[in-house]
């Protein structure tokens, strides 16, 4: 077919027929014991269509996605059946190189993706590669830079930029040589609010102007549902769900709470319908109904009733970082104090210094100027996997201290498994275990435990379960099942971009910008006061101290039909 | 943190060169260290290729690489007045060694060790001007059609080393952060680790690669001539300082001698040589232009002020 048949939409963009993959021995799928990773998968995207990959982790999204650009079979290897077509090439046949033209694909890290020293070199590579003439080259740089609003950028060396930045980059590169369909893994876990918002909304543009086919596998649906045109969940392996996003709400409410937005079971739980797909069409419901105010709640404050000593005290904190170019001041008179037993989630954008504050807290940054006392400190940064370097939980964890720090996890019945062989949730309690032994006197936990965005590429019910561990260690929950005396409780910090798992575990929200911190007070306060960091259900109801769809639920019936 | 040795793009002549340019004229200066034994001319080299990356903006790079030039300059006087038991001037006895015998210290030693050194640091800060200010994708770039399979081994490590640097420090910060009471990592297990994250890695990398079309068997690109307007500057002065430096060799005025007496030659061709060495280091130096003057009517073009000198000059960071 002529490239001018396909871009006419003649062919659709990507055609999927009786798609079954299996892994090599040895790869992805080890856990599975060779299951197939994919099963009989079968859908068509049609040339400028915005399409949702949703499902929970391990559901085969990211297999999906590497079988459509080529990566599967041919650079993972396993075994393939069926057919995949994109543009009307066979991808089964063709190599991702030959594919290169007609597909861009955008991982989760955007660390491995690029490949150049300069942006403008990073860009350009993909045109060089396919032979372009020096002039279509600057060409195309050019064009791609300016729809992705980074022209400033190109002068720039990779290493300078922010994940954000290194993340548009990467989606340029993949977009240079202007083809018909992108495939996104998770390109949002690892931004803040407002570049995981922008990308998406880039992304719809690009769909809207260019008529780029567009195939994103996401966690957080409430970010991209309203973009998109169609939603397919996948569910083991198999197509568990094909339609638009209004009726994807409807199944997932019936089959797999997990996947609904925080609107949709807002709306669920007060018993409305239709479900929104977004905040827009939310609020466009309510005010159809008549709920265009629901009543103005007071903000619940949740004070504990019995305050502890602090375990960690920062006064006038400046911590300067220098990653090669200038010092810079990371930290600027960070004024903080945590006391155990809080539930305290750190928040802010990219480079704000959430991380930075958790490292000095532990010791591996030293502050330059200002007062910091603090406790025992247990930090787990944001690789869990950093941590893990035998090969039994045992010989990771010795002795009797080891123990305690297994049981504080829950992972007691773990000692003889590989860590290689624990699912994601539970190598990151092994690895939360590691920095907690010996920190344990008596069975006591430490007095600070901090977490480093632990949530990047997790879905909703893997959150679920941090969400009581992270309340197992502050001891808002039952100790005794976790071998802890509830009078040994922890403070917990976590830093996270991500507001919907803080409204879940936190009690109060510390927000830093550029260094400083900029709100701190109870959780349901500071997420339901602004735009980025707040809630989607705080941004339908724009009620003060409503955050979660309980909450929000509860505000609905108090307003009556 | 970042290498001071890293590529930085900055809007100066030394790195909107072309890369042959920039090789071409940091390579005149290390043939000129080669060429000649003489202090003095060593001393001009180094000069040059410290005040070129100083202009150039790689200043920490220079920096860096002075401390290292030195150290290692200091290592080679020190084993050179160690080894060597030749010279006529005795500065200390030092008596029986094991393996090395009966060590005198002669100050001829000194020198000519001194002579050795120098011109390794002279080589050692060139190159660190040329990693801080030669763009390694134009290098790569050109190197592509010459050497493919090479080229793309090149680009892999050169992306790798700073993600494995980047990898070790999160290792090093993790084994920091275990509890007293997990095992403690010995290096072994951390350098498995860190083999066994670079190679993942490495499969990430090479993906997106193919991803890019590295794999293609594509009608060769044709490169645009990588030329700026300073190239013909760099060219020239690498010209003229290589010819100098032949012709002041073929005329015997490199009379520096070391043993038995030390004998520094200091003819008006070494000085003369000496003195152009040195001043070829400018050869960075960016030339202000002139703002125009205002027109009749008061407003001002703004076409040759130093701005939009700068702007062009980043532009052609990218376009080069």
């Amino acid at each position: 077919m002529s490239e001018l048949a396909i871009r006419r939409g003649a062919a659709p963009a990507l055609a999927v027929g009786a798609l079954s993959f299996t892994y090599p021995q040895g790869e992805e799928s080890a856990l599975e014991d060779r299951q197939p990773a994919l099963e009989d998968v079968s859908f068509e995207v049609a040339p400028g269509e915005f399409v949702l990959l949703a499902g929970r982790s391990a559901s085969g999204k990211s297999t999906l996605l590497k079988a459509a650009c080529g990566l599967a079979p041919h650079f993972h290897g396993g075994e393939i059946e069926g057919e995949v077509r994109v543009a009307d090439l066979d991808a089964i046949a063709a190599g991702p190189g030959e594919l290169a033209a007609a597909v861009g694909y955008l991982a989760q890290d955007p660390e491995t993706q690029v490949v150049s020293t300069t942006v403008a070199a990073e860009i350009e590579l993909p045109l060089e590669m396919r032979g372009d003439a020096p002039d279509d080259r600057a060409r195309g740089v050019e064009e791609v830079a300016l729809a992705l609003a980074i022209p400033h950028l190109l002068d720039r060396t990779v290493d300078t930029l922010s994940g954000g930045e290194l993340q548009r980059v990467a989606l340029a590169a993949a977009l240079v040589t202007r083809p018909r369909l992108i495939l996104l893994d998770e390109p949002t876990s690892q931004l803040d609010p407002v570049a995981g918002d922008e990308l998406i909304w880039l992304l719809r543009r690009l769909n809207e102007e260019w008529g780029v086919a567009v195939l994103l596998a996401e966690h957080r649906l409430e970010r991209c549902l309203a973009a998109a045109d169609r939603v397919i969940a996948m569910e083991a392996g198999r197509i568990a769900f094909d339609g638009p996003p209004t009726e994807f709400l409807a199944w997932a409410r019936d089959n797999d709470p997990a996947l609904e937005t925080p609107a949709a079971r807002l709306f669920s739980l007060a018993g409305i319908d239709p479900l929104p797909i977004g905040v827009r069409a939310a609020r466009q419901t309510l005010r159809g109904m008549g709920v265009a105010h629901p009543p103005n709640r007071s903000s619940r404050r949740v004070s504990d009733p019995h305050p502890q000593d602090p375990v960690l005290n920062a006064r006038g904190l400046w911590v300067e970082l220098d990653r090669g170019d200038d010092p810079r001041d990371v930290l600027k008179g960070v004024e903080l104090t945590v006391r155990r037993g809080e539930r305290v989630a750190l928040m802010g954008r990219n480079g704000a210094g959430k991380s930075t504050l958790l490292r000095t807290a532990a010791g591996l940054h030293e502050p330059v100027t200002g007062k910091l006392s603090v406790d025992s400190v247990a930090l787990l940064t944001q690789n869990p996997g950093d941590y893990l370097v035998r090969e039994r939980v045992g010989d990771e964890l010795p002795g009797e201290e080891g123990m305690a720090a297994l049981g504080a996890v829950g992972l007691e019945d773990k000692v003889d498994a590989d860590p290689r062989d624990l699912s994601g949730g539970e190598r990151q309690r092994l690895a939360l275990a590691i920095a907690l032994a010996g920190r344990m006197e008596g069975g006591n936990l430490p007095g600070l435990v901090a977490l480093d965005e632990p949530t990047r590429g997790m879905d909703h019910a893997r959150k679920g379960e941090l969400v009581k561990l992270i309340g197992a260690l502050a001891g808002s929950v039952d100790f005794v099942t976790h071998g802890v005396t509830k009078a040994t409780r922890a403070a917990v910090v976590v830093a996270t971009h991500d507001v919907e798992f803080a409204s879940e575990f936190a009690g109060r929200v510390v927000l830093l910008g550029d260094g400083v911190v900029i709100a701190d007070g109870p959780m349901e306060e500071i997420l339901s006061g602004g735009w980025y960091f707040a809630t989607e259900v705080a941004r339908v109801l724009d009620l003060p101290g409503v955050v979660t769809p309980a909450q929000g639920a509860a505000a609905l019936r108090e307003e009556g039909p | 943190m970042k290498s001071p040795f890293a590529y930085r793009p900055r809007p100066r002549p030394l790195q909107l060169a072309s890369p042959g340019a920039a090789v071409a004229y940091l390579g005149a200066i290390v043939v000129v260290a080669f060429l000649f034994s003489n202090p003095l001319v060593l001393l001009a080299a180094g000069a040059a290729a410290v005040v070129a990356g100083l202009l150039a903006g790689a200043r920490r790079a220079v920096w860096f690489a002075v401390k290292m030039g030195f150290a290692l300059a200091l290592l080679i006087v020190v084993v050179n007045a160690l080894v060597v038991d030749r010279g006529a001037t005795v500065v200390a006895r030092l008596g029986e060694w094991p393996l090395l015998g009966r060590v005198d210290v002669t100050f001829e030693a000194l020198v000519a060790g001194l002579s050795s050194g120098l011109r390794a640091a002279v080589t050692m800060v060139a190159a660190a001007v040329y990693s801080a200010c030669v763009d390694p994708d134009r290098v790569l770039r050109s190197l592509r059609p010459l050497a493919r399979r090479s080229a793309l081994t090149a680009t892999l490590v050169s992306r790798l080393v700073p993600v494995a640097a980047a990898d070790a420090g999160r290792l090093r910060d993790a084994s920091r952060l275990r509890g007293p009471g997990a095992a403690p990592v010995g290096k072994a297990p951390l350098a498995r680790r860190l083999l066994a994250g670079s190679l993942d890695r490495a499969v990430d990398v090479a993906a997106t690669l193919e991803l890019r079309g590295y794999s293609l068997d594509a009608p060769r690109a044709r490169n645009r001539r990588s030329r700026s307007r300073y190239d013909r500057r760099f060219y020239a002065v690498a010209t003229f300082v290589l010819a100098a430096a032949i012709a002041v060799k073929a005329l015997g005025a490199d009379d520096f001698q070391a043993y038995p007496t030390v004998e520094i030659g200091l003819a008006p061709e070494t000085l003369a040589l000496s003195a152009l060495v040195a001043l070829s280091g400018l050869a960075p130096l960016r030339r202000k232009t002139n703002r125009r003057s205002p027109v009749a009517d008061g407003t001002k073009t703004s076409l040759c002020g130093p701005e939009s000198s700068r702007r062009q000059g980043e532009r052609e960071v990218a376009r080069v």
